[in-house]
């Protein structure tokens, strides 16, 4: 029923821990040679989904198919993926050589035809020198390269990586990101890749998908899950810092925020009596005066050089986050007005559903 | 007064270096003597073995008497060594490889009551196997094992087990998952699994198990001596104690001292062979 280009169909699938349910009923395609990133806060089941579809989970409920082949039972030698793990999971008692053919030793390939699959994946990721070494004598980010050369080594249809640059130290993460992103135009596989880094999800991703206690709140491209959020739990995950949300009352055709009136746009509010504001922070301005505005109080400024941030505070003691790129410094307890242009204006019911103009 | 200082530590230095060695040293002599005494005491000749035991070096050259005279007790020296080889060997094998699954499967598996069977196998530890021999006499009796070699290798792997398995199911706790994860999508199951990816990574556990396995076999008397009933099936202990106990009232010291080194000698080698596997930081680069 699946065409070829789907690189994979996750249909109505579910996990319980015992009574407990962890995973609710995820229905998810991707296409062939995407790269899907999931991101969630710890304890979402990012990692638990990422595990059922290597089938290292057993699947409660639902079916997984795999470039259009069910593996929801299968074992996950024989799914045509591979997993990079967090933790690296090399084999300490192997060399890299080793570590690298082990996955084509146990399929019985011949001797020399693994070589050659070895030689490869050590050229792609330059690990050809390390060849001889054991884990034991590697750095990090050798070691994940050599993780993620055992994944590569078993030519999967789809690559899984479970968090696996968040044990290396800032600088490395960046190069190896690059690299993970450059291996993907190469082999041109599907990917799934799980995060709870918005750096890496946006950078890499072609798909992101938020998750949030078992349960997917939005898919979408980073642009779209970035600019067009379909509640306040995306608006708030994604964007770094995080959208400013404030709690508004209707009043007419107007909001009222801790007393400032402003405007809905285009936004119908009817059957509204209450709405949540999403404004992010460099999309707010400070203006002398303005009719749309939000008057606030600085609680206190950053300077990062670049940019600055002014955290600030309405009359009723909601804070907003300000990215000032220029303009006069503010000291705490100056007031000041904010504007913002209408299109940059998110709306959100109170129960946290967009509110599409 | 730079050189000074410099005198100063280099002479606390060598203080402490001096205590430091002096104190192994001394250690290592009080381990060793009775070892070296009885190595010493077993070469004198028949004619020095009724002597004074100081000094307890050969006075009139090496000679190898006391152990000729070993060899006169019971079915022969070697016959009650092989007999001790085959229990011990017999006792390692079977408490490697049973506590290896039992280990495993503790470790690994989720199963109903699985704490409280390992509680019940840690629990046997508390009774004491002496009190348990008649049953297991009677056990044996009942197989057609009593009086066998096999018989009494399968009661010493029992009562090895208990502590065997405890110790793999450590070992095997600390072997990461995502090592077993990372393998089973290499395509390793079951017995693959265990033979080409744990088992090296819990090489340190199997030997401690065989060690301890080896020295208590070798060492056992008490169960030896109930559920053996041949004279030509005995093992090392029963031997040493018939030589003990002496012909006619008399012991014959030297061939006592030759029994010692013989019943050491293999635990020696056995200690020495297996130490070397005790390495240290072997998970090292398995993960983080």
């Amino acid at each position: 029923m699946s065409d070829a280009k789907c690189g994979m169909r996750l249909q109505n699938v579910r996990k319980d821990f015992g009574k407990v349910p962890i995973i609710h009923g995820v229905d998810l395609e991707i296409s062939e040679g995407d790269f899907v990133v999931f991101v969630g806060p710890s304890g979402c089941g990012k990692s638990t989904l990422l595990r059922m579809i290597a089938g290292l989970e057993e699947v409660t409920d639902g079916s997984i198919e795999i470039g259009g082949r069910e593996v929801t039972d299968l074992d996950p030698s024989l799914r045509g993926i591979a997993m990079v793990f967090q933790s690296y999971a090399l084999y300490p008692h192997m060399s890299v050589r080793d570590n690298l053919g082990f996955g084509l030793s146990m399929a019985n390939v011949p001797k020399d035809e693994i070589a050659r699959h070895v030689a490869e994946a050590a050229r792609i990721l330059k690990l050809d020198a390390l060849l001889d070494r054991r884990p034991g004598q590697l750095s990090g980010g050798q070691r994940q390269r050599v993780a993620i050369g055992r994944a590569i080594v078993r030519k999967p249809e789809v690559f899984l990586f479970d968090e696996p640059l968040s044990n290396l130290d800032a600088e490395l993460r960046v190069s190896m990101r690059i690299e993970i992103a450059r291996l993907h135009k190469e082999l041109g596989n599907t990917m799934i890749y799980v995060t709870h880094d918005q750096t890496e999800a946006m950078t890499l991703a072609d798909k992101i998908v938020v998750l949030r206690e078992g349960r997917i709140e939005q898919v979408g491209s980073p642009r779209e899950v970035y600019e067009n959020p379909d509640n306040t739990f995306v608006a708030g995950f994604i964007g770094s810092p995080r959208m400013n949300l404030l709690n508004g009352t209707i009043a007419g055709k107007t909001i009222d925020i801790a007393g400032s009136t402003i405007l809905a746009h285009a936004h119908s509010l009817e059957g509204h009596s209450a709405v949540i504001v999403g404004l992010r922070p460099e999309h707010l301005e400070v203006v002398t005066a303005e009719p749309c505005t939000l008057a606030a109080t600085v609680d206190f400024s950053e300077y990062l050089g670049g940019i600055g941030y002014l955290y600030c505070q309405l009359a009723d003691g909601q804070t907003v986050t300000v990215e000032q790129r220029e303009g006069e410094d503010y000291k705490a307890g100056d007031r000041i007005s904010l504007s913002w242009r209408p299109e940059k204006l998110r709306l959100f019911s109170a129960d946290g559903a967009r509110i599409r103009p | 007064m730079n050189t000074a200082i410099k005198a100063r530590r280099a002479r606390k230095k060598l203080f402490g270096n001096t205590v430091f060695h002096g104190f192994g040293l001394i250690a290592s002599f009080f381990f060793l003597a009775p070892f070296i005494w009885a190595g010493l005491a077993s070469l004198r000749s028949n004619a020095e073995a009724q002597s004074p035991p100081l000094p307890p070096w050969p006075k009139n050259g090496i000679s190898v008497d006391a152990y000729l005279t070993l060899d006169t007790f019971g079915a022969g020296v070697w016959q009650h060594t092989m007999n001790s080889l085959l229990v011990s060997a017999g006792t390692v094998v079977l408490t490697v490889i049973v506590s290896i699954l039992a280990g495993y499967g503790f470790s690994r598996y989720r199963f109903p009551f699985k704490n409280l069977m390992f509680v019940l196998i840690i629990a046997t530890l508390m009774i004491p196997f002496q009190s348990i021999l008649t049953p297991l006499f009677i056990i044996l009796a009942k197989l057609g094992l009593n009086n066998s070699l096999l018989g009494l290798t399968l009661v010493y792997v029992t009562l090895q087990l208990p502590f065997s398995v405890f110790m793999m199911r450590n070992a095997f706790d600390a072997v990461p998952r995502e090592i077993e994860e990372a393998a089973r999508i290499d395509g390793a199951r079951d017995l693959k699994l265990l033979v080409r990816v744990l088992f090296p990574l819990v090489l340190p556990g199997v030997v401690t198990v065989a060690i301890f396995a080896f020295l208590n076999a070798w060492n056992e008397f008490l169960a030896a001596l109930i559920l053996l009933s041949d004279n030509e099936k005995y093992t090392l202990p029963v031997l040493m104690t018939a030589v003990r106990a002496g012909r006619l009232g008399a012991i014959n010291w030297g061939a006592l001292q030759a029994g010692v080194m013989v019943m050491t000698i293999p635990c020696l080698v056995v200690f020495l062979l297996l130490q070397r596997y005790y390495m240290r930081g072997l998970m090292a680069g398995a993960v983080k």
